[in-house]
């Protein structure tokens, strides 16, 4: 190898730059992906977002608050609907309206219609309606994690 | 007595050892000791004489450094009683206040000097701005300075979260959901900053170890990173001396009017360079003890303040039931009034163009005019944006802390809320 042309790459710097300089970015990098994933839990302690409830003909007419999961479980007749308490602003919770209809947030003054569409305030989307079922002991299950398109009922 | 036990222990062979100079007697003494103690020798020998000035800079930065001292030592008393776990750490907190002995005076330091360490970086930082103090060279040094800004903040939040009662539950299930509006990566974060959907056991030790060790200990160099760059930058900004600056030298001659040591070389205005001798004063004793005196009365203040006025502790945190209204941390209340407009104006947009343009400043407004002298008249249009987007905070946020009542309807603070309304439903 000519040592003075300077076109030619030494064998010192070549492996220098491959092992050396490749290496240290390699474990740097892997580490910051690594320490990253880390950091992002892979289990969770979080309260159950199933909540089993009573039999059907067990809820009054109207509206019941079912406080585990922030739900607004509403029975009109046989037919059985769950809208979420969850403010879609920012995560407060909303309170039924005084005089049994539509919801309303105490935090920045959202306003929802009985169907949890958004009347006034600043929030940008409509409460969720949620996931009813009957378990296979006839009691009702609420699916908190499980938003169903509105207007879904179940009837039993 | 004492000054002979002091007289023989400096005069032994340890006395010796740990205290190079000792008391200084002489202006070599004087420089001597500035220069060979570790704590000292962050400032310079000599300091330009505006720097003792309050007008210069009202001890703002070092009042800022004060109360983050005192938080951490309050800080790490309280961690010998507190247990971040969901079901302690409110009856920890009952604790340092009813039973533990001065851990409710502790408990008051902590919080008290926690606002106003917010308060005083931003004091701090509307007086670098209106001094200037951000030109060229101090460019980097104001950037640190935002950094440093964000720390602030981000500590008060994080410790927000540690007595687990309604406020502190309901301001971080608000805060994080204002986060979780950035667009793409919002969802994201708010995951990862509570480890999980909502606020609960694994929130409260992420929050826990970002307040006590991670932020701490970043602001801890940051702090140091920019006391340095204040001293490499020339001490204090002050405005250019024509006489001196201009002073031509003809080749390989050396300049007359003052000789210095090699520790003075710094780039750009040095303390020394280019000053007249009576312009410059010794750091000891003149600035020293100007600084511990303000140490002291800052210490004087949030004493009085923690004994004579409690920390708010509420009931303990129920994750169904906001208290009404739910308010984030005061500092963050202008951005809340903004997010019960829009969340995505007030949580993002807006505070995202603050920062760049807080991050940028230096480096767009680069003219050395001005430099050094409050509401210098060449600035106008720069004093002019400031002061609007100060002012506008300002009523922002007082609008959001005090004109809020329930279900966030406009209300006078002096009006008392009628007793149905504050009720949960
Ligand atoms: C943890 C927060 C901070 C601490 C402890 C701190 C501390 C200090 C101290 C002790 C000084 C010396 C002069 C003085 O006392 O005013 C200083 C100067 C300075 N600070 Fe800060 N600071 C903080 C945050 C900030 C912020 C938020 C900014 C601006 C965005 C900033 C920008 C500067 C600049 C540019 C200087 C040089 C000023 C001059 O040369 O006149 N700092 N800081
Ligand atoms: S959280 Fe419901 S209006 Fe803001």
């Amino acid at each position: 190898m000519n040592d003075s042309d300077p076109t030619q790459v030494k064998r010192r710097d070549f492996m220098q730059l491959a092992f050396g300089w490749c290496s240290a970015l390699f474990a740097l990098g892997a580490s910051a992906v690594a320490g990253a994933r880390y950091i992002v839990p892979n289990v969770l302690y979080e309260p159950d977002q199933r909540f089993k409830g009573q039999k059907p003909e067990d809820y009054p007419e109207g509206t019941t608050f079912l406080s585990d999961i922030r739900v607004f479980l509403i029975r009109k007749g046989n037919s059985f609907r769950a809208v979420s308490a969850i403010c879609t602003h920012l995560g407060c919770t909303v309170n039924r309206g005084a005089d049994g209809h539509g919801f309303h947030c105490p935090c920045h003054g959202s306003q929802f219609s009985d169907n949890g569409e958004v009347t006034s305030g600043p929030a940008p989307r409509p409460l969720s309606w949620l996931l009813v079922s009957l378990s296979r002991d006839g009691r009702l299950i609420i699916d908190a994690s499980q938003p169903v398109e509105a207007k879904k009922y179940l009837v039993i | 007595m004492l000054q002979r036990v002091w007289n023989a222990f400096r005069a032994s062979r340890v006395g010796r050892s740990i205290f190079r100079v000792g008391l200084p007697a002489s202006n070599l003494e004087r420089a001597q000791v500035a220069i060979s103690s570790f704590l000292l020798h962050l400032q310079p020998a000599k300091v330009h004489k505006r720097t003792l000035k309050p007008s210069t800079t009202f001890g703002l930065g070092l009042i800022s450094l004060y109360l983050f001292l005192i938080l951490g030592v309050t800080g790490v008393m309280l961690m010998f009683y507190y247990v971040p776990a969901t079901d302690a750490a409110y009856q920890n907190m009952k604790d340092l206040e009813f039973v533990v002995t001065a851990g409710r005076v502790l408990r008051n330091m902590h919080r008290w000097s926690a606002h106003l360490m917010v308060v005083f970086v931003l004091l701090h930082l509307c007086r670098v701005f209106y001094t200037g103090a951000y030109k060229p060279p101090r460019e980097f040094n104001w950037v640190v300075g935002v950094v440093l800004l964000l720390l602030t903040l981000g500590l008060s939040f994080t410790g927000y979260l540690l007595p687990w009662d309604q406020l502190a539950y309901w301001a971080i299930t608000v805060g994080t959901n204002i986060a979780g509006y950035a667009p793409l990566v919002g969802q994201k974060l708010k995951f990862l900053l509570l480890g999980g959907h909502m606020v609960g056991e694994s929130a409260l030790i992420r929050f826990y170890t970002l307040h006590v060790i991670v932020l701490p200990g970043v602001v801890l160099m940051l702090v140091a990173l920019h006391l340095w760059r204040v001293r490499k930058d020339g001490g204090l900004a002050r405005p250019d001396e024509p006489a001196f600056v201009q002073q031509e030298l003809a080749p390989g001659q050396l300049p007359t009017s003052k000789t210095y040591g090699l520790m003075e070389l710094a780039r750009g205005s040095t303390p020394a360079v280019g000053l007249a001798p009576e312009d410059v004063v010794f750091t000891w004793p003149n600035l020293i003890f100007r600084e511990l005196l303000l140490f002291l009365a800052v210490v004087a203040v949030v004493l009085v303040l923690a004994i004579f006025w409690n920390a708010p502790l509420e009931e303990l945190a129920n994750r169904v039931h906001p208290p009404n209204p739910a308010k984030a941390p005061w500092y963050f209340l202008g951005l809340q009034e903004l997010v019960a407009y829009s969340a995505l104006w007030g949580g993002v947009v807006v505070p995202g163009l603050l920062v760049t343009a807080l991050v940028l400043l230096p480096y767009l407004d680069r003219r050395r005019r001005g430099l050094g002298v409050w509401f210098a008249r060449e600035r106008k249009v720069a004093l002019t944006l400031f002061t609007v987007c100060l002012i506008a905070a300002v009523v922002f946020t007082t609008i959001g802390s005090l004109f809020r009542g329930p279900n966030w309807s406009f209300q006078v603070p002096w009006k008392p809320i009628p007793a149905e309304e504050q009720a949960f439903h």
